[in-house]
């Protein structure tokens, strides 16, 4: 009998849900959302590559050693893990936007695999390229003491 | 002997919420025989935690192993790692995984009991339950950040702290919830069409849940007192924060939805106690050690024990993680219980049993 007076009185009742297009749900200040991050402050340690556990950021590097941040927000679980780990303060951040749908064009995921495995590959370049030149820079460092004690020895005898 | 018929349910059924297969031999409706086939959703995590991550990264890897239960499964995994690296964690700390665990508690009983009334055929209480269980998803995303995937734990300590204003606002929510709670008590106690399904219905005795080594709030239902917050004291002081044991002794769905609600009691005491005695200090002890040798974890999950065992050898990726979830150790428990029924009271016992297939395959 309490059941069916509860039901007539919930009749008149203003639904409980929230109206989501209208009214905007539930979002607390701190929500846990998109990554960002301020280049002039990074000190490209690539700490936050190392500590991600899904792989969300990586750094690519071009032939004069510049490093480039890439971020994928369809990979990140948004743990703030990076965050945690980033030595510098403010050059990696959590925001409180959540992170929107992807778009067909912007392949997100194959795209991202690719743009992850040549990111990977133009820094063993760079470090190869590096190592090639330290090497020609030694050889060539090695030839001019060389040929420096050659003259100097040269110099010894005609003097 | 009447003909018999055997009847699959699963591992896809509409009064089923999980991948779990059921062939039921039937006589005249009634259940003579069970089998269970419950490893349709194996997703490989143990390999992976072991070879692909790194034990820090591990944590939220196994955070994924359950939606449900995500904050019990990541601090277990963040104690075994603790023990593997021997250190202690802050005091701070402790508490705030307790507060989170119960919270989960809270949610996840509260899932489960409008599961229950929803496969009963009691629609209305399965809206009423969920709405009711709104405010506890509210404080785990202002908590945690989010609302399902806490990653709240990490090896250590924790990763946020807890802001004085939230604080407020989950004593402020459990007051206006409490009325609510006695609200859905009343319900499941006193509710004549809801006995008919629950009452005397999927019933194990407390002989049977002790020789089928049965955990959580299932064996609890049936009069045995395991609770691992009862047991242990050395990783997280549940009896400081007032940790009581709750049982029945019917065994049967009814009895498994009065120990639900009563342990929500409990819950909110727990929450209330860790946040009016929280302690100051870090969040998190900071080590640059590797984890080496053995160490195993049990705790109590909403659905029962959780073991942990972890086997480290001094590099950054650990040799062995294993996880043993409390649904598996109820298999064969929910075997045991259909025994006996009607075929159609089937899905309010499985519902009861709280199954959760995706942590016991992983």
């Amino acid at each position: 009998m309490k059941t069916f007076f509860k039901a007539l009185g919930n009749l008149v009742k203003k639904p409980v849900t929230t109206k989501y297009p209208f009214e905007q749900t539930f979002i607390p200040d701190d929500y846990r959302g998109l990554i960002g991050f301020e280049e002039s402050l990074c000190i490209w340690c690539r700490r936050c590559e190392a500590v991600c556990p899904p792989g969300a950021i990586v750094f690519s590097q071009d032939m004069e050693g510049k490093q480039t941040y890439h971020y994928n927000r369809a990979v990140c679980i948004y743990c703030g893990e990076c965050v945690r780990a980033c030595p510098k303060e403010g050059a990696l951040f959590q925001t409180a936007e959540p992170g929107h749908c992807a778009l067909k064009e912007e392949n997100i995921n194959n795209g991202w695999n690719k743009l992850f495995a040549e990111a990977l590959e133009s820094r063993e370049l760079y470090a190869a390229e590096k190592k090639r030149k330290a090497a020609e820079k030694a050889a060539a460092d090695k030839a001019a003491a060389a040929a420096k004690k050659e003259s100097e020895g040269n110099s010894g005898t005609t003097a | 002997m009447g003909k018999q018929y055997e009847i699959p349910v699963g591992a896809q059924h509409i009064a089923l919420l999980e991948p779990l297969h059921f062939k039921f031999t039937t006589e005249n409706e009634k259940i003579i025989n069970t089998d269970a086939n419950v490893y349709y959703v194996h997703r490989g995590i143990e390999l992976a935690c072991c070879s692909k991550f790194k034990f820090r990264q591990v944590s939220f890897v196994v955070g994924r192993v359950c939606g449900l239960c995500s904050i019990s499964h990541t601090t277990a995994y963040s104690q075994v790692a603790e023990k593997l690296l021997k250190i202690e964690i802050p005091k701070r700390a402790k508490y705030l995984r307790m507060l989170v665990i119960e919270l989960d508690r809270i949610h996840s009983h509260l899932l489960c009991l409008s599961h229950v009334a929803e496969n009963s055929g009691f629609e209305a209480l399965f809206m009423k339950t969920m709405q009711y269980r709104e405010f506890s998803m509210e404080l785990l995303e202002a908590v945690c950040g989010n609302r399902i995937q806490y990653d709240f734990s990490i090896v250590g300590g924790v990763s946020r702290d807890l802001k004085p204003q939230i604080a407020d606002s989950i004593i402020s929510r459990l007051k206006t919830f409490m009325p609510q709670l006695d609200e859905l008590m009343d319900i499941y106690q006193h509710n004549w069409t809801l006995s008919l399904k629950n009452k005397g219905v999927g019933a194990i005795t407390k002989q049977q849940a002790m020789e089928l080594n049965l955990v959580g709030p299932f064996a609890r239902a049936a009069g045995l007192s395991v609770d691992v917050r009862n047991e242990t004291e050395d990783l997280l002081p549940w009896k400081e924060v007032g940790f009581e044991m709750v049982t029945e002794t019917a065994g049967d769905v009814y009895s498994r939805n009065m120990i639900r609600l009563r342990e929500l009691y409990v819950s909110i005491r727990i929450i209330n106690n860790i946040i009016n005695g929280l302690p100051e200090g870090d969040l998190i002890t900071e080590t640059k050690a590797f984890p080496e040798g053995e160490a195993t974890v049990r705790l109590e999950a909403p659905r029962g024990e959780l073991f942990y065992y972890a086997k480290g050898n001094k590099t950054q990726v650990l040799e062995r993680l294993k996880i043993k979830a409390p649904t598996f150790s109820n298999v064969a428990g929910m075997v045991k219980g259909f025994e006996g029924n009607e075929y159609g009271s089937a899905p309010a016992i499985i519902a009861s049993y709280d199954p959760c297939l995706s942590c016991t395959a992983r």
